[in-house]
């Protein structure tokens, strides 16, 4: 059932101080909004409970980024947009920027503010583990002044909030201190952009002496507010990562998350996602030699951005075999760092034609063989010992498969290179033998279209782990 | 400026629309894609989903790409709109516009204006932007009847032919 505007009445002070006023003089009464992107939603549905709203769009009080002394103060009311285009944000904070390009479209970024996903609550807003992980501090505003306090604990249940009726959240303020740190955020939901997500993860780490020094793990909606794996990171601090380690951390993670059942997935699919996804950050996180953090520039990068056109293709190649890509690559120089390197494969890869996925494609041997097809350039033959070694690597756990599994691997593989001419491409990292022959029975029945895609996007993966696998060499 | 009726108040609210200053008196958490069809005649954003989601109502609020579903028009007060009506210069099309005349990137027309928009939004602030950069920049607007390939080749070609221009 729809609103109707005349049961809402709706003002806009203009100043920071006149809305605090307002609100002070009927605690609860008014509701503040911002871009509207949760409010209006709301509204629509006619859920909107509040009849009076105050507008704190666009105030100038509250849409500043500044830096203060060794922290970064991000007004309440600035928008994702806001974030993205923010240079610290994007240097310091990798994943509050990747987060606030996930969330929404381009029109909900330029309206939906940081303050607002705050206050809104929700357990699924990708922004929140990223606060969370940075160990955000709020400022809160009232005419009874103003109040510091962190941000983890602020949400006490399901949308509840430690924010008194006649406050605002005015700032939030991140410590300028985890540019040392390897950042990893990851978002799963049905699709790729403007779907809520059904886990995602925002977790820093460092590691000294082979071991885990430092780490902060946090995720979305496996509880009834944003979580901090506490009892995880204890579990891991401290320690090397090996299997041993994975297997602890993903019992860990099973234990502490409280996910639920809902329209988007299952308690027992979040828990076993949640239980991958800190696997896999602990996976790359070892795979980060520990280094000073104030080397500017991966040496690896900064000799591969030196090297001719030509040796910088053929260089790169091992880490995904079409030439158009290497090429393109090589074109992109100079790369910055780890976090620009990723994004122009990324980019680069999805423009190639599927000529050029093919290509890639070729370059890899067969799950459950070591040896690539033969058809291929000499380029690609010659990037060949590398890839065989990383290929070896990747499928670590196919190895190690029952006999039973393995043969119907080799079955299904054969059905598939019938089916769709070419090899099965799948992300092998990290997967068992039947875990692989789940994934390939399924694919088996994609349509063409669908299977090329998904192919390319398992490539794409590959691809990532590779490249960080490659400039710490 | 204000009176009451029903018991609660309407507002006069100015803004510049395609370049003409307009009032309107509204009740202030009315939605700006209703003042837009409602009562000023201009059709052309339209309502798809009513949540944020589809983009078929986006316009551009002082440059910005917002969906006009989510903005309760007293937040438009003193700002300046342009809708998909105010893109051409008079009979001539802007250069999108015939983009996706000339790439077949229109078919039904429910999300045409929206793509028109997030695409004028996005060349304005990269000119040239790769295929995933249009991608992401229309990522908030849905369409069900093209596939989407022939949008992407009407803005790859619009920003074409804006760098030869």
């Amino acid at each position: 059932m729809r609103s109707h505007p005349s049961d809402y009445e709706m003002v806009a002070p203009g100043s920071l101080n006149a809305i605090i006023s307002l609100m002070a003089n009927e605690p609860g009464v008014w509701l503040p909004i911002a871009g509207g992107t949760d409010v209006m939603v709301q509204y629509a549905a006619g859920k909107l409970a509040a009849r009076k709203l105050v507008s704190i769009w666009n105030l100038p009080e509250l849409r500043q980024i500044e830096t203060i002394g060794n922290e970064i103060r991000i007004g309440a009311g600035c928008t994702y947009s806001d974030l993205r285009s923010n240079e610290i944000v994007r240097r310091e904070f990798p994943l509050l920027y990747s987060a606030s390009r996930w969330t929404g479209g381009i029109a909900n970024q330029n309206r939906g503010t940081i303050g607002g996903n705050i206050v809104n609550a929700s357990p699924a807003a990708d922004s929140l583990p990223a606060l969370l992980v940075y160990e955000a501090e709020l400022v809160l505003v009232s005419v009874r002044g103003e109040r510091r306090l962190p941000y983890a604990g602020f949400h006490t249940g399901y949308k509840k909030t430690l924010l008194a009726s006649d406050e605002l959240v005015q700032a939030i303020c991140l410590p300028r201190r985890f540019a040392g740190y390897f950042s990893h955020a990851r978002k799963v939901g049905a699709r790729c952009s403007q779907a809520i997500s059904k886990v995602c993860i925002a977790a820093l780490g460092r590691l000294g002496d082979g071991v885990v020094e430092d780490i902060r793990i946090a995720l979305g909606s496996v509880a009834p507010v944003p979580l901090r794996l506490r009892e995880t990171e204890q579990g891991v601090k401290g320690k090397a990562i090996d299997s041993e380690l994975l297997h602890l951390a993903r019992g860990a993670v099973v234990a502490e998350v409280r996910p639920i059942d809902d329209i988007r997935s299952t308690a027992r699919y979040r828990a076993a996602v949640a239980g991958n996804l800190v696997a896999e950050f602990l996976k790359l996180l070892s795979l980060q030699r520990a280094k000073p953090s104030d080397e500017p520039v991966n040496t690896v990068l900064a000799r591969w951005n030196r090297l001719s056109t030509v040796d910088a293709a053929r260089n790169i190649l091992s880490c995904c075999g079409s030439i158009a890509w290497a090429e393109a690559m090589a074109a992109k120089r100079p790369i910055a760092d780890d976090a620009a390197l990723l994004a122009a494969s990324d980019e680069t890869w999805r423009n190639l034609t599927p000529a050029d996925w093919m290509e890639a494609f070729q370059s890899h041997p067969r799950i459950g063989e070591s040896r690539s097809s033969s058809a291929q350039s000499p380029q690609v033959l010659a990037s060949r010992d590398q890839s065989v070694e990383w290929s070896t690597q990747e499928q670590g756990h196919v190895a190690g498969a029952e006999t039973a599994v393995k043969i119907a691997l080799a079955d299904a593989n054969r059905e598939y290179e019938q089916r769709f001419s070419r090899v099965f491409i799948v992300c092998a990292t990290g997967k068992s033998g039947p875990e692989i022959l789940e994934i390939l029975r399924r694919r088996l029945k994609n349509d063409a279209d669908t299977e090329l895609y998904e192919a390319a996007e398992q490539q794409r993966q590959i691809t990532q782990i590779r490249l960080k696998k490659w400039i710490q060499e | 400026m204000t009176d009451s009726r029903a018991g609660r108040t309407k507002a006069q609210i100015s803004f510049t629309l395609n370049g003409e200053t307009k009032t309107v008196h509204a009740h202030p958490m009315e939605r700006l894609l209703d003042v837009l069809r409602e009562r000023l005649q201009l059709t052309g954003a339209k309502e798809g989903c009513g949540e944020g989601e589809c983009g078929s109502c986006s316009v551009l609020i002082d440059g910005m790409l917002v969906n006009s579903c989510l903005v309760p028009v007293l937040q438009a007060e003193g700002s300046n709109i342009i809708t998909i009506e105010g893109i051409a210069a008079g009979d001539t099309l802007h250069i999108l516009q015939q983009a996706f005349l000339e790439c077949g990137g229109a078919q039904c027309g429910i999300c045409t204006p929206g793509m028109i928009l997030a695409a004028v939004h996005l060349l304005n602030r990269n000119p040239e932007p790769t295929l995933e950069e249009i991608r992401e920049g229309l990522s908030g607007n849905l369409c069900r009847c093209t596939g989407y390939t022939q949008i992407i080749e009407a803005v790859a070609e619009a920003a074409r032919r804006r760098a030869i221009a």
